[in-house]
């Protein structure tokens, strides 16, 4: 597209006060030759609005710029349709709400930001939606227990076509052992008939292919076009899906490890599992049982976690034995009754039906003329305590998830050795456990990558869909420890998303959380040199490699971060509207004052999620910072490219600073480590800059996050009083 | 709890049973042990065993340690357990039960077992209370010793006659003492029943 | 022909998501908020447990995905009136409350600079004012400021109307009605924090150093009344020490009958947010089960072995003021000690619960309650779904799954609609 340009400069919100229009006005119209230039004191109102689209008629304006408020507000005024390039330079909150005005500096900033936003349009182009050949919006679920079940169930009720793979020849699993189930709805008092007979005759009848006895052999492929091989009894079908739910779910914690719950000493010690099919059996003719809780659970030698249905579950079983015999003798020893919500009513009817509960640590269990004795801590009489003549203890011994079985993938990518070598900080990898559940032809690995403690969750509280794996989604059990009744909710929510993203993958479009971008990144591979560093740090596991290791982009399964394109030591990689040279424009646009002049200059890298609207904060409370900094958002610090601060430094900045999110443990990246690979790449270019005579201390990375912003002026002002105590670049006189 | 040469407590569930068949027996079930009517209780202080615990004790079959408490001698019923419990158990009314209950098993040590006791045949015998007759059937219940007791409370007695805050004779009885008698007979007759269910 | 979008009662973190969901998916969806910006009581929250990462930083997210989505529209400061019809074709009747201010305002904020009115500050919890015309919170969105018209002069002052360069006050804006046309609905609207006044032997609204968990987590947000700064309300003194008072109001049959199922980890983080601020502050919890479910357990046993961070067992029975310190006095039985404590602190914060808004405003359909008034789940009416705080005591992340699965129910309906 021939772009034509104009710039629009709104004097609103103060912006007028504080600086020369026309100085500024200049900066388009003389050093861009920007042919339409116009001013408006209330830009977004209807005669502003008004203004811009007689320009879009008249003289066929394609390219507009919006000097006024930032991008975050009045996105809808300024919309013109998908086929027209709308930029915004922020003049208010970045400059005339958080600097003086009619001062030299912040005029400097403006006409920087001006420059900026016009340089950075040469390198920006509509996007066209990414394509796919023989597209399916067909939805995979794998695992056939309560919660495979519901989700292929529910995805069969919106209409589409679902495949459900589950390993044993039965489907139900875990819970179609179950002899009752706990209530799903209120009252929450009422044990329920098992859902799965009726689950399975629903699916049936919803159209949903079942494979029973079949286990994945291979996924290969993407989001709209994977191609899963499933092996069914020694034969093998093909299958194209557009998206896959993962319900594999959990397995009963290793009760073998029990040993102390006197589990594989006396036979009367047995599991939940165990005593679900004796129930289901019509064995419950045991007159004294004791549950124990946390077996396993909330344990450090065990597991850490608590899995989350035990209580509900043991609750449920003590039930049974009252249901079957109001007159035999119920304990259960518990460390906290977890009965969330309305399963609080569950617990009290419990209680009501003469269940006898302990809160107490259970430090011995032994078996005397054939009934089992157990001596524990009760905690709220503050005494030991001694039980007997059970006739059976049941362990309520947690879950695991399935896919935190089988060998820890040994990722070590060529970075890591590397900076192993040179005892260099390392970027953290996700753990792949080789689960044997999906079997991936992913270069990063063949299954999901976990979370904590084997679980491919989410790490997003506000995103629990949140995934490594574009169009796969985990659910029930497998993601985090649950109970039936967030399984069941997790079962649909997961289809839903599975159902989405065969939806945007068709229209081309990103998945969260850049949901609707249609840019997705292109590959010069005349200059790959074979790196593989955009297929190691891809956060999604995108991108393939062939056998010579050049990448192969899948870019169904791109999250448009641009990761990829700040790795590229080669900048072969762009987005039609993101890329290396568009930022280096805008780098390049910014003026740099001579030496003499002592006014350094200093860039700011901005994650656009978090550090951009903390930014735009600061300005709504009028908090002035130092006037030296020039802003430019990225859409990730993961796309940060080296060659950004190169270019940087060798014109003369006398500092750059990138300001991402939090990473460790409870990091906030949405691309998940963005901002840790962005310092990984700073602790690369510190020799480079020692070579050029350069204190590494001027290119430095912090983190902020949205709530941040009361922070930012304290951290600018201290960052360009540190590099004014090193001096100006030298660099500056070779400009 | 106090506990005897370390030895653990051992559970026994057929005390608690018993207690639960009370009439609002089985309301105790439902304790959380959550400690409410710990801090709620007016006695407090001069409780042997808070509610909460009482019903703990129950839970492991401690019987002697339960009817020997003072717990349900110090409840004055002014009902705010009973308002806050947020498992909504009735406990002045549990605390009555287990008051009758201890006194039905010879657990009548607390004086104020032997004061329900006068209460009750004052008014069985007469259909209203006579002061003097509740103060000497106390006492005669109560035994010699605690006689002398008696003498040093009477300064109070005779300053209560004093100001005619205590008839010196006893009332006359009421109407229809005989129908009264006949009611009660047919209400304890019915608790038997019940008891017996 | 059935309608295929679908209406979202409810921006708050549940409508938002269950919108969002939805419409990426490819559906047209409303959103009727009652508040004057989207976003609901997770704009309040100061962090999340267990990351302790401020919500903001999601709701961002979700913002920019309605931005960029024209399938997404919404009301704010509207409520829905009326529903007819039934599913794949629900007539609904939506009442939009005046704003007085309309689309020309800017956010410059000259309006509020002239105000010569104040109003205790809902957002806030009533812990701080603003001006009869006010933005509702810097991050609103929309970004758009508003006018209580209960605190507002009217007409006979007009100085805001005055200063206004851009047009933008409309002191005669008149409530209007619009008529919507949906497949299916989708009913998100929220929970209220349990009236603590009801719980009267802790002291709320008597003794001024008892507040409620939502109050501390405005007092710990940088965008809060005292720009995070934890401190005592009566004075404004640093504290030495804090109680947080678990199951206030929930689990408890003259109140809340469920668990709230949030409390034990929200308290556990503000214990975090005092600790951060006050190393040495004594922080005691009192509590009857601690309900940190699944990985939750994780925070649980981080905070437990932060250093000065006492738990109590033992639901605290009452509290006391000294009124010449204004230190509260908790009582509670330590039933592990076996014994009645009485312990001073400068600060109470009451863990009250969720009760939802339907224990309140029934939807106006017909629709299934529990005895907290909780939607049960299962329409009772075919197409109209409950989702979230509605349905039942919810963490985020589960509120959002619950949310993401009711966008999928609605969906369904539409489908079923169809045919």
């Amino acid at each position: 597209m021939e772009k034509k340009i104009a710039v629009y400069i709104c004097t609103g919100c103060g912006i007028g006060d504080a600086l020369d229009i026309d100085a500024l006005s200049k900066v388009a119209t003389g050093e861009y030759k920007v042919s339409i230039c116009k001013t408006d004191g209330f830009l977004c109102g209807k005669d502003g609005v008004e203004l811009i689209k007689k320009d879009i008629e008249g003289e066929g304006v394609n390219t507009i710029v919006i000097a006024g408020c930032s991008s975050r507000v009045n996105y809808d005024v300024f919309d013109f349709g998908p086929d027209k390039i709308v930029e915004r330079t922020n003049l208010r909150e970045q400059v005339a709400w958080c600097h003086p005005a009619g001062d030299e500096d912040t005029q400097m900033l403006a006409e920087d930001y001006l420059r900026m936003s016009l340089a950075k349009l040469k390198n920006v182009n509509l996007p066209e939606p990414y394509q796919v050949d023989d597209f399916s919006k067909a939805i995979l679920v794998v695992g056939g227990g309560f919660t495979g079940l519901n989700a292929a169930l529910e995805s069969a009720r919106a209409g589409y076509q679902t495949i459900l793979v589950e390993k044993e020849a039965a489907l139900g699993g875990y819970v179609g052992k179950m002899y009752k189930q706990v209530p799903l709805k209120a009252p929450f008092t009422e044990l329920e008939e098992n859902s799965i007979p009726a689950l399975i005759k629903a699916v049936e009848e919803a159209g949903v292919k079942v494979y029973t006895s079949a286990t994945i052999e291979k996924t290969a492929g993407a989001p709209g076009m994977f191609d899963v091989t499933i092996n069914q009894n020694g034969s093998t079908v093909q299958e194209r899906v557009g998206a896959i739910v993962l319900a594999t779910g959990a397995r009963p914690y290793d009760p073998g490890k029990l040993g102390h719950l006197g589990f594989g000493q006396y036979e009367n010690v047995i599991t939940q599992a165990m005593f679900e099919e004796m129930a289901a059996a019509g064995k419950l003719e045991a007159g004294k049982v004791a549950f124990i809780q946390c077996a396993g659970s909330r344990d450090k030698e065990h597991l850490p976690y608590c899995s989350a249905a035990c209580c509900i579950e043991s609750i449920k079983q003590a039930l049974y034995v009252k249901e079957n015999n109001p007159e035999a003798n119920v304990y259960i020893y518990y460390k906290d009754i977890r009965s969330n919500g309305q399963y609080e009513h569950f617990y009290k009817k419990a209680q009501q039906e003469g269940v006898i509960f302990i809160k107490g640590d259970v430090t011995a269990i032994t078996e005397n003329d054939g009934t089992l004795t157990i001596e524990a801590d009760d905690h709220t009489m503050g005494t030991k305590s001694e039980a007997d003549e059970f006739d059976l203890v049941v362990l309520a011994n947690g879950m695991v998830p399935a896919a935190a079985f089988g060998e820890m993938l040994d990722a070590a990518p060529a970075q890591d050795e590397a900076a192993a070598a040179a005892d260099e900080p390392k970027v953290s990898v996700a753990p792949i456990i080789k689960s044997n559940m999906l079997n991936l032809e992913y270069r990063q690995g063949p299954e999901l990558p976990s979370l904590k403690y084997g679980f491919p969750d989410s790490h997003y509280i506000c995103f629990p869909y949140e995934t490594r794996r574009t169009g796969i989604y985990a659910a029930g059990v497998v993601r985090a420890p649950m109970d039936m009744l967030s399984a069941l909710e997790d079962a649909t929510g997961a289809a839903l998303k599975a159902i989405q993203c065969v939806e945007a993958t068709a229209r081309g479009q990103a998945l969260h959380p850049r949901s609707g971008d249609m840019s997705y990144p292109e590959f010069n591979m005349t200059r790959c040199t074979q790196c593989k560093r955009c297929t190691e740090e891809c956060p999604f596991g995108a991108i393939n490699e062939d056998e010579k290791a050049n990448p192969l982009p899948n870019p169904t399964r791109c999250r448009r971060c641009g990761t990829c394109m700040g790795a590229c030591p080669e900048r072969i990689i762009s987005f039609k509207n993101y890329s290396v040279p568009m930022i280096g424009n805008m780098v390049k646009a910014i003026e740099v004052p001579e030496e003499i002049e002592e006014k350094p200059r200093i860039l700011v890298f901005a994650c656009e999620n978090d550090a951009i609207p903390a930014l735009d904060m600061a300005g709504i409370n009028r908090l002035e910072y130092n006037p030296w900094v020039r802003i430019i958002p990225v859409r990730c610090l993961g796309s940060l490219n080296l060659i950004w601060i190169n270019d940087a430094m060798a014109r003369g900045f006398d500092g750059v600073l990138l300001m991402g999110c939090k990473h460790g443990d409870d990091y906030q990246c949405h691309f998940m480590k963005g901002s840790e690979l962005a310092e990984y790449r700073l602790s690369k270019i510190s020799e480079t800059l020692n070579r050029l005579g350069l204190e590494s201390e001027r290119v430095r990375a912090t983190t902020v996050n949205i709530m941040d912003y009361d922070k930012i002026p304290a951290m600018l002002d201290e960052f360009a009083k540190e590099l004014e105590e090193l001096g100006p670049n030298p660099m500056k006189d070779f400009q | 709890m106090e506990q005897k040469n370390n030895q653990p407590v051992k559970y026994d569930l057929n005390f608690a049973r018993e207690i639960y068949s009370l009439e609002n027996g089985s309301y105790i079930k439902q304790c959380m042990q959550c400690g409410m009517c710990a801090i709620s209780c007016a006695t407090r202080e001069i409780m042997d065993y808070s509610p909460r615990r009482l019903f703990n004790l129950i839970k492991l079959g401690k019987k002697d340690e339960v009817l020997e408490a003072n717990t349900m001698w110090q409840c004055t019923s002014c009902c705010t357990c009973k308002a806050r419990c947020p498992r909504g158990i009735p406990i002045i009314d549990v605390m009555h039960d287990l008051k009758k209950y201890a006194i039905q098993n010879g657990y009548s040590d607390d004086p104020r077992a032997a004061f329900y006791k006068a209460f009750w045949a004052e008014v069985a015998s007469r259909g209203k209370v006579f002061e003097g007759g509740v103060t000497a059937r106390y006492y005669l219940i109560r035994g010699l010793d605690e006689l002398k007791k008696a003498f040093a409370m009477k300064d109070v007695g005779l300053n209560m006659l004093r100001h005619k805050r205590m008839p010196l004779l006893p009332p006359k009885k009421v109407k229809g003492l005989g129908n009264l008698k006949k009611i009660i007979r047919k209400a304890q007759e019915l608790e038997r029943k019940e008891a017996g269910r | 022909m059935a309608n295929k979008s679908i209406l979202v009662v409810g921006g708050g973190i549940s409508g938002l998501t269950a919108a969002v969901e939805a419409a990426e998916v490819g559906y047209e969806v409303f959103i009727v908020e009652k508040n004057p910006y989207l976003g609901g009581r997770v704009t309040q929250i100061n962090q999340y447990f267990p990351k302790l990462c401020p919500p903001n930083c999601g709701l961002e997210i979700n913002f920019q995905r309605i931005k960029k989505n024209p399938k997404i529209n919404f009301f704010t400061l509207a409520e829905v009136e009326s529903i007819s019809g039934q599913e794949g074709n629900f007539d609904v009747t939506v009442k939009v409350n005046p704003r007085y201010v309309n689309e020309n305002c800017t956010g410059c904020n000259k309006c509020a600079e002239v105000c010569p009115v104040e109003r205790s500050n809902a957002f806030n919890y009533g812990l701080d004012k603003t001006k009869a015309i006010y933005l509702p919170h810097e991050f609103a969105f929309p970004m758009k400021y508003v006018i209580d018209d209960q605190a507002c002069k009217g007409a006979e002052c007009g100085k805001c109307a005055g200063a206004c360069e851009y047009n933008a006050i409309d002191l005669g804006m008149q409530a209007k009605t619009i008529k919507l046309n949906v497949g299916a609905i989708v009913w998100a609207t929220g929970w209220n924090p349990y009236d603590a006044n009801k719980l009267s032997y802790y002291g709320f609204g008597r003794y001024n150093n008892v507040i409620t968990n939502v109050m501390m987590e405005r007092l710990a947000a940088v965008n809060g009344p005292t720009k995070g700064k934890i401190v005592r309300p009566s004075d404004g003194k640093e504290i030495k020490s804090v109680a947080f008072i678990q199951c206030a109001g929930s689990r408890d049959e003259n109140h809340l009958k469920a668990c709230s199922s949030v409390c034990c980890l929200a308290s556990l983080k503000q214990a975090t947010y005092v600790r951060e601020q006050y190393p040495d502050a004594e922080i005691c919890i009192y509590y009857i089960d601690i309900r940190a479910r699944g990985k939750y357990e994780d925070f649980f046993t981080k905070v437990q072995e932060e250093a000065n961070i006492t738990l109590i067992k033992g639901k605290a029975g009452e509290v006391k003021e000294d009124p010449s310190t204004g230190e509260l006095i908790v009582i509670a039985e330590d039933q592990i000690a076996q014994k009645v404590i009485e312990k001073k602190f400068d600060l109470v914060v009451l863990a009250t619960g969720m009760a939802p808004t339907t224990a309140e405003v029934k939807i106006p359909a017909e629709m299934d309650y529990d005895e907290d008034g909780f939607v049960v789940s299962g329409a009772q009416t075919p197409g109209i779904y409950a989702a979230g705080c509605v349905k039942n005591p919810l963490d985020v992340a589960s509120a959002v799954r619950d949310a993401t699965a009711t966008a999928l129910k609605a969906i369904q309906s539409t489908v079923r609609g169809q045919q």
